[in-house]
């Protein structure tokens, strides 16, 4: 069975590098620093998984690119994880207009990589 | 004041309307009275009286039809009060004249009719200006006194309601002065009655629409309150989230160590330990730029102001400490002064901190081999500081944004990744601090403006303890 992909969303290049470390030991795991250049990755190469921080470039940045892959026929099943340092509650507040929030999986950072690895093999269906 | 005014006439025309309604309902009853008297005179020996009672009767019927149409079924705004008021005085005058021409049938001064007179000037002064009512008054005094005299010389004939008596001779000499009177009198009593009811009714309308005013106020205190307290929110959430992301990445880079997904000694260990440290000193200069912006919040009407700030002094000692920085990005600063500004009053570690933070952006968003012109010019009392780069540019829907706590533009994020976003959020609340404003203007990839504009008489703030300088 081929190397299931993941591709990890975030600005930040510490944790991206830190979570790529525990992921890299079971997936093949790509990088985008922000929505823009991660929209463009999907196009290349579909993954299994996509995790998308939120506050990126701008504020909602990671909810704009989950709601752009939920309307795109070719990603609209497409397993999103939203890891982000922004609570839930928060994030649908500051979406007044459109509260949809469209994932899988809605973690916050600080996550433990045991736990990471757990959700992501629940969204795979490997659990 | 026209406005009010017009309120006002709005307030009056609606209460006008209603009694022109009742005055045109009381109408029918005047012709069912008139028609009934024609027909009941010749049973009572009246025989010359009837017809002419029947004239005026259906004249009565005609002219209150026409002025039913003229005051319109429309809508009240189509109703302005001087439509109305024009209305009451054609139906008054009509009525009196109707009146007159009864009462000559009747038995001139002695007709039962001149009662109706007094009622007419009674109504006429409830809604309509008294001085028109002292006019109506003295124009139906005339009207009657010449019927009176036409009756008296032969020219019109005299229709006495009981035939077998004549005029009534020299008894009757002293009805008409006491017919005028009457007039006056109840134009007179009924103005000193009413007049206080429409003092009281624009008394209570003012009332009403201060009590209005006053609650459109309370409402919109309590929406700013409400605006402010979600950006108060907005605020400790997003502060919160740059407290909580570098030490969630702290914290996620050790556990990947200790958990042995990382060996500490490799690389990517060393690596990922570096980047832990890197977040920490991210993190330690977003509490201190928070605990910059909370002094310069809280704590600047207790900060040290200091009289006669000069700001000429001071943007030239902030050039020279920036000057390394700008040489090791081969960045020329220029300084182009025009006069001397000197603040009335000043807190220079926040007036340092917020020019020397715009001095430092423009050098850190210009390219290298650049030039940053710090340009100060007085115009009267108004002094402008002007910091001009021809670097990046901050792209047009993040240019209010910016000034807002951990707001950074993509551009300048990629540009130069270290940053917290506090800094003009800061720099705007020191200019703010002294009465001033802080404005950007930017082009993408042509470059940005920010332009501090003060008053060189500055006070400090209310409620400042602690001033320095000669008094």
């Amino acid at each position: 069975m081929a190397e299931k992909v993941i591709l990890l969303v975030d600005d930040d290049d510490v944790f991206v590098e830190a979570v790529s470390a525990v992921l890299e030991s079971q997936y093949r795991v790509r990088r985008a620093a922000n929505g823009t250049e991660g929209l463009e990755m999907i196009a290349e190469e579909r993954p299994d998984v996509v995790i998308l921080d939120v506050m990126m470039d701008y504020l909602s940045e990671g909810f704009e690119v989950a709601r752009k892959l939920r309307n795109d026929p070719a990603t609209v099943d497409l397993p999103i994880i939203m890891l982000t340092g922004v609570d839930q509650v928060y994030n649908v507040r500051m979406e007044v207009d459109e509260s949809w929030v469209p994932c899988e999986l809605y973690l916050e950072k600080p996550v433990a990589p045991g736990d990471l690895l757990r959700h992501i093999a629940e969204v795979l269906g490997e659990q | 004041m026209k406005p009010e005014v017009s309120k006002v006439d709005y307030l009056f025309a609606d209460e006008l309307f209603g009694r022109l309604v009742w005055f045109v309902r009381l109408r029918w009853i005047a012709v069912a009275g008139l028609v009934a008297a024609s027909l009941i005179g010749p049973f009572l020996g009246l025989p010359g009286v009837w017809p002419a009672l029947l004239v005026v009767g259906s004249f009565v019927a005609v002219f209150n039809i026409i002025f039913i149409y003229h005051l319109g079924w429309r809508s009240r705004r189509e109703r302005p009060y001087e439509h109305l008021r024009s209305c009451a005085v054609r139906q008054i005058v009509a009525d009196l004249a109707a009146l007159v021409v009864t009462a000559h049938f009747t038995g001139g001064l002695q007709s039962p009719a001149l009662l109706f007179f007094a009622f007419h000037m009674a109504i006429g002064t409830i809604i309509l200006p008294t001085r028109i009512m002292y006019i109506v008054a003295t124009c139906t005094s005339g009207a009657m006194f010449a019927v009176y005299m036409l009756e008296n010389t032969g020219v019109l004939a005299f229709h006495p309601l009981d035939p077998s008596r004549g005029m009534c001779g020299a008894a009757c000499q002293f009805n008409m002065p006491a017919f005028i009177f009457a007039l006056v009198g109840v134009v007179a009593l009924t103005d000193s009655v009413t007049s206080r009811f429409k003092k009281r009714n624009l008394k209570l309308w003012e009332t009403t629409r201060e009590l209005r005013q006053s609650t459109d106020d309370l409402q919109r205190t309590l929406e700013q309150v409400e605006t402010v307290e979600q950006r108060k929110s907005h605020y400790m959430r997003i502060s919160a989230h740059q407290l909580r992301s570098p030490l969630a990445t702290v914290r996620t880079s050790l556990q990947v160590l200790t958990e042995g997904y990382v060996e500490p000694g490799t690389d990517r260990g060393k690596k990922l330990l570096e980047g832990a440290l890197e977040r920490l000193d991210d993190l330690l200069v977003t509490v201190n730029g928070l605990l910059d912006l909370a002094k310069m919040r809280e704590g600047r009407a207790r900060a040290p102001w200091t009289r006669k700030v000069n700001i000429n002094q001071l943007l030239a000692d902030i050039l020279d400490a920036l000057e390394p920085l700008a040489r090791a990005r081969s960045i020329r600063l220029v300084p182009d002064f025009e006069g001397v500004v000197i603040l009335d009053w000043g807190v220079p570690p926040d007036l340092i901190y917020a020019f020397e933070n715009l001095i430092e952006n423009a050098i850190k968003y210009s390219r290298e081999r650049g030039e940053v012109t710090t340009r100060l010019h007085l115009n009267g009392d108004r002094a402008t500081v002007e910091v001009v780069d021809h670097g990046i540019g901050i792209p047009e829907k993040f240019l209010v944004d910016v000034m807002h706590e951990f707001v950074r533009a993509p551009n300048g994020k990629k540009h130069a990744p270290q940053g917290t976003g506090l800094g003009l959020a800061i720099a705007r609340e020191a200019v703010e601090a002294h009465g001033g404003t802080l404005e950007l203007r930017s082009r993408e990839e042509e470059g940005t403006t920010a332009t501090v504009s003060l008053s060189i008489h500055v006070k400090p703030l209310k409620g400042s303890t602690e001033l320095v300088g000669e008094p």
